[in-house]
């Protein structure tokens, strides 16, 4: 089922793709260009519509390959397998972009770049997680092997998810609330617009990425594969003669 | 993969220009100048945007109220301001901030409107380059790898039916 629903959606790739150039592209002009300044941080504010969605699409790219490691321990469908890898490079990508640009914006609100804040820190442990499942897939030989405990360790890894994301209700923190939660939504519709489309621009662009990535994984292993049989054909062919 | 560079080129020239445009209205629209030209120029006309500090011992009036008269020290000059407009916060002694208003040339004072508080471009700028080059930067490498698979696969012989000896 997955298998299919991966296959159909490849089709739909370049639309997707526009469709994320698209929503950046407003999302630049709406934030960067049409949203007012804060009344307190002035213009530095507009940093939070890079920010806030980059950090967004990590968590949603975590949480792809969370799933995505719990169906292929269920089915071992090669094809999720391939997905999970590639969700693991772009969970990384995204988590190492939201911490940069999170240290950029603390640095004019709060005076330095960096704090050990749980929310900062459950953060880092994501980036941390994602290096260590990506190491780990280079370092086991057997492919069933390598899938299998991959998948052990993202679901494993799962646990620093609701901790990032309620880290700044559970613990005392610099970091702000959740603006958006059960509780209602605590910000103008002048912020929420630019913050919403940047958001859903750069979950469509991980989606393409994934798309691409699975796609580069798949090709890898099939040309590798490809490979090996014709040298062992070659072989084969070297030792009968 | 001429069209494979030649979207991609689109794709750089597109973000170009748009960078280009932003810069240019955040120039038109949001840059300051300091106390030193506007003491120098003689353009009573054009709204101005002034960066300076607010000398100590100047401040009089009642900025609670929206009307307040002050120095505001440049480099080597200050300027005299007369304030009127809503009631600013961040309006205090020794603090820099940007006023927004016109220039009297004739009466040598400034008469501002409103305040804002000093924009670090430089953060913001930054935060948006590193973010979207790296994310085009890997799309990119990305895009670029699955070409070239492709086209692997398809100039080698790996298709051709594998008979064995």
């Amino acid at each position: 089922m997955m298998n299919r629903f991966i296959r159909r959606i490849q089709r739909f790739k370049g639309w997707i793709g526009a469709a994320a150039a698209l929503c950046i592209f407003y999302g630049l002009y709406l934030g960067l260009l049409d949203s007012p300044p804060d009344y307190y941080q002035g213009e530095v504010v507009r940093i939070m519509y890079v920010h806030v969605p980059l950090a967004h699409t990590a968590l949603l790219a975590y949480g792809t390959l969370f799933v995505g490691s719990l169906w292929y321990l269920w089915k071992r469908d090669v094809l999720v397998d391939n997905m999970c890898h590639a969700a693991a490079g772009i969970t990384a990508a995204f988590t190492i972009l939201a911490l940069i640009t999170g240290a950029i914006w603390a640095k004019p609100t709060w005076n330095t770049w960096w704090t050990w804040d749980p929310k900062l820190v459950s953060f880092a442990v994501l980036l941390l997680i994602a290096s260590g499942y990506l190491m780990l897939r280079t370092f086991v030989e057997d492919p069933d092997k390598e899938g299998r405990y991959a998948a052990v360790m993202a679901i494993v890894g799962g646990i620093d998810l609701p901790i990032i994301y309620f880290s700044a209700e559970w613990w005392r923190t610099l970091h702000q609330p959740l603006s958006i939660s059960m509780r209602g939504v605590s910000m103008s519709g002048d912020i929420l617009l630019p913050l919403a489309i940047m958001s859903l621009g750069l979950n469509l662009l991980f989606i393409y990425m994934l798309m691409i990535r699975t796609q580069m994984l798949y090709l890898t292993n099939l040309l590798e594969a490809k490979k090996g049989r014709l040298l062992s054909h070659a072989h084969l062919s070297h030792t009968s003669s | 993969m001429t069209g494979f560079y030649l979207r991609w080129a689109g794709v750089i020239v597109i973000v170009g220009i748009l960078a280009l445009l932003t810069s240019q209205h955040y120039e038109k629209h949001l840059s300051s100048v300091s106390p030193d030209m506007v003491v120098t120029g003689n353009d009573s006309k054009t709204t101005l945007r002034v960066q300076g500090m607010v000398k100590s011992g100047s401040l009089t009036g009642n900025p609670e109220d929206g009307h307040a008269a002050f120095e505001l020290l440049g480099a080597s000059n200050s300027l005299k301001v007369q304030y009127e407009g809503p009631p600013p916060e961040n309006l205090r002694e020794l603090k820099t901030l940007i006023l927004i208003g016109q220039w009297d040339a004739e009466n040598k004072l400034f008469q501002a409107r409103e305040t804002a508080l000093v924009t670090n471009y430089g953060y913001v700028a930054s935060a948006y380059i590193v973010a979207l080059l790296a994310l085009i930067a890997f799309v990119f490498s990305m895009s670029r790898n699955v070409t070239f698979l492709y086209q692997e696969i398809k100039e080698s012989k790996i298709y051709e039916p594998e008979l064995g000896p």
